[in-house]
């Protein structure tokens, strides 16, 4: 039996559905059966982020619907034997799905697979409430700014009142430079705020942007970025990863160190 | 040309409208025609009545009720007195019982207030978290946090002045005591140090001053 997680912000533009792509590949790069499952009905992009827009024939909602088959909707990540996609459809929106449909599918999905990631849709609306109602764990995305910080705070909340009872947090975009002036709030004064146990810390990175642009998540990899995001995967898991010092490594701060 | 009786009603009550103009007696013969008329619509219901549009006498008042009586089969199980001042000192009555009430007794609540919660209670609360900001705690009595006050707290909510706010960490939104409001500064202090502190109400002002033995002394409960 399986466990469905869902990745949520409250804000947008955060990081949700790149934290998706990576904690799911690095997931799958572990060996793990793992499925995900884009629930931003409307406005979708998890598949564009894994490189897997133009494979897209069937959708959730056809899935939902009954229009086809749960296998024929599934999208092979390439160079993987167990890992799926579930895209979600563009033409339609949130409504078209509904929280109890949604669990019956994860419910589903689980005795399958060892991992089932949602990637859910900022707001509090019909969308965060279809993407929560088959969760078993969370990850709640933000990054170190006072508007984010907030909502998550807001989705924590939501998360506790639906009665879900594991909650992570990873404090994503981190800019250590911008942290030792104290013009960026801490990791630990996140924690601090929200007041639930901290799962990973992925530094701002451009090659993040590089590895979404191309389609290939970068878990794994020699960027920073990379390695937090295994360090997170293997947290998952439940093992013990000490934090990466991300004051050392930085291509700069080697050739400014005297 | 207005009657002299005019009657409204629903299931459980009645509205006696009377003119102030015609005589008390010609009221008592327009009452038991009336009733006489709605004897079936009535039925044989318990009712409440009330009497307005005109000053009534206990005995009128008596006298009216046993026209009532003679004419239809209702039982009146009370009189409600559509008298503003008097109900007023009812309220006033009711609201400082209840006020004594709320600040002699408390509950408690674990656990963190998250952004868009509120915590509403008659009594007065202790809350074993923090409350985050875009969080709100209401009491009609007083309000302690054994913890940190990002949020809004709200003491004294059915208007009683002597209510107070306490914070481990006191870093509030706002805070509302009885009918005053006072927000955080704009610009928040560098560095404060985050004590023990008390809000309270002084002469409409919300005070909040670092928690001590004399300020503790001064709180009437």
């Amino acid at each position: 039996m399986g466990e469905v997680i869902v990745v949520t912000s409250g804000k947008g533009g955060v990081g949700k559905t790149t934290t998706t792509a990576n904690v799911g590949t690095g997931l799958a790069k572990l060996d793990k059966k793992v499925v995900l499952i884009d629930t931003d009905i409307g406005l979708r992009n998890l598949d564009v982020v894994m490189g897997l827009e133009n494979r897209i024939v069937y959708n959730l909602v056809d899935v939902i619907e009954g229009s086809c088959k749960i296998n024929q909707a599934f999208i092979k990540v390439k160079g993987f034997n167990n890992f799926y996609l579930l895209p979600s459809a563009q033409t339609r929106d949130k409504t078209s799905v509904t929280p109890e449909q949604m669990k019956e599918l994860t419910d589903r999905l689980k005795e399958s697979f060892d991992y089932v990631l949602i990637d859910c849709p900022a707001g509090i609306e019909q969308g965060f409430k279809n993407a929560i109602a088959g969760a078993d764990r969370a990850l709640v995305v933000t990054t170190p700014e006072v508007s984010a910080v907030r909502d998550a705070d807001r989705i924590i909340g939501l998360l506790e009142a639906n009665e879900i009872r594991q909650t992570n947090l990873i404090v994503n975009r981190l800019r250590m430079d911008m942290v030792k002036r104290g013009d960026m709030m801490s990791a630990a004064d996140v924690v601090e705020i929200l007041s639930i146990d901290l799962i990973g810390v992925v530094p701002d990175d451009e090659n993040i942007v590089i590895s979404t642009n191309q389609g290939v998540p970068l878990v794994g990899n020699n960027t920073m970025a990379g390695k937090a995001y295994m360090n997170i995967c293997h947290r998952i898991l439940g093992e013990e990863v000490p934090y990466l010092d991300l004051n050392k490594g930085g291509f700069f701060s080697k050739l400014f160190k005297k | 040309m207005t009657s002299a009786v005019t009657i409204k009603g629903n299931k459980y009550g009645i509205r006696v409208q009377l003119s102030p103009v015609v005589s008390y007696e010609e009221i008592k013969t327009e009452m038991a025609v009336k009733f006489k008329d709605m004897e079936h619509f009535f039925g044989d219901g318990k009712m409440a009545i009330s009497f307005e549009g005109r000053l009534l006498t206990d005995r009128q008042q008596e006298e009216l009720i046993g026209i009532i009586h003679e004419n239809c089969n209702i039982n009146i199980v009370c009189i409600i007195e559509d008298d503003p001042a008097r109900e007023q000192q009812f309220r006033q009555g009711v609201e400082q019982a209840m006020m004594e009430f709320d600040s002699s007794t408390g509950q408690f609540h674990k656990g963190n207030l998250r952004s868009g919660q509120t915590l509403e209670v008659e009594k007065s609360i202790i809350v074993l978290g923090d409350v985050n900001p875009g969080a709100s705690v209401v009491s009609k009595g007083n309000i302690i946090i054994l913890g940190a006050l990002k949020g809004t707290a709200f003491a004294g909510a059915s208007g009683n002045q002597n209510c107070f706010v306490v914070a481990l960490s006191m870093q509030p939104m706002q805070i509302r005591i009885a009918d005053s409001i006072a927000r955080s500064p704009d610009r928040p202090e560098a560095k404060e140090n985050h004590e023990p502190k008390i809000a309270f109400l002084e002469e409409g002002n919300i005070y909040i001053e670092p928690l001590n033995k004399s300020v503790l002394n001064d709180i009437k409960l």
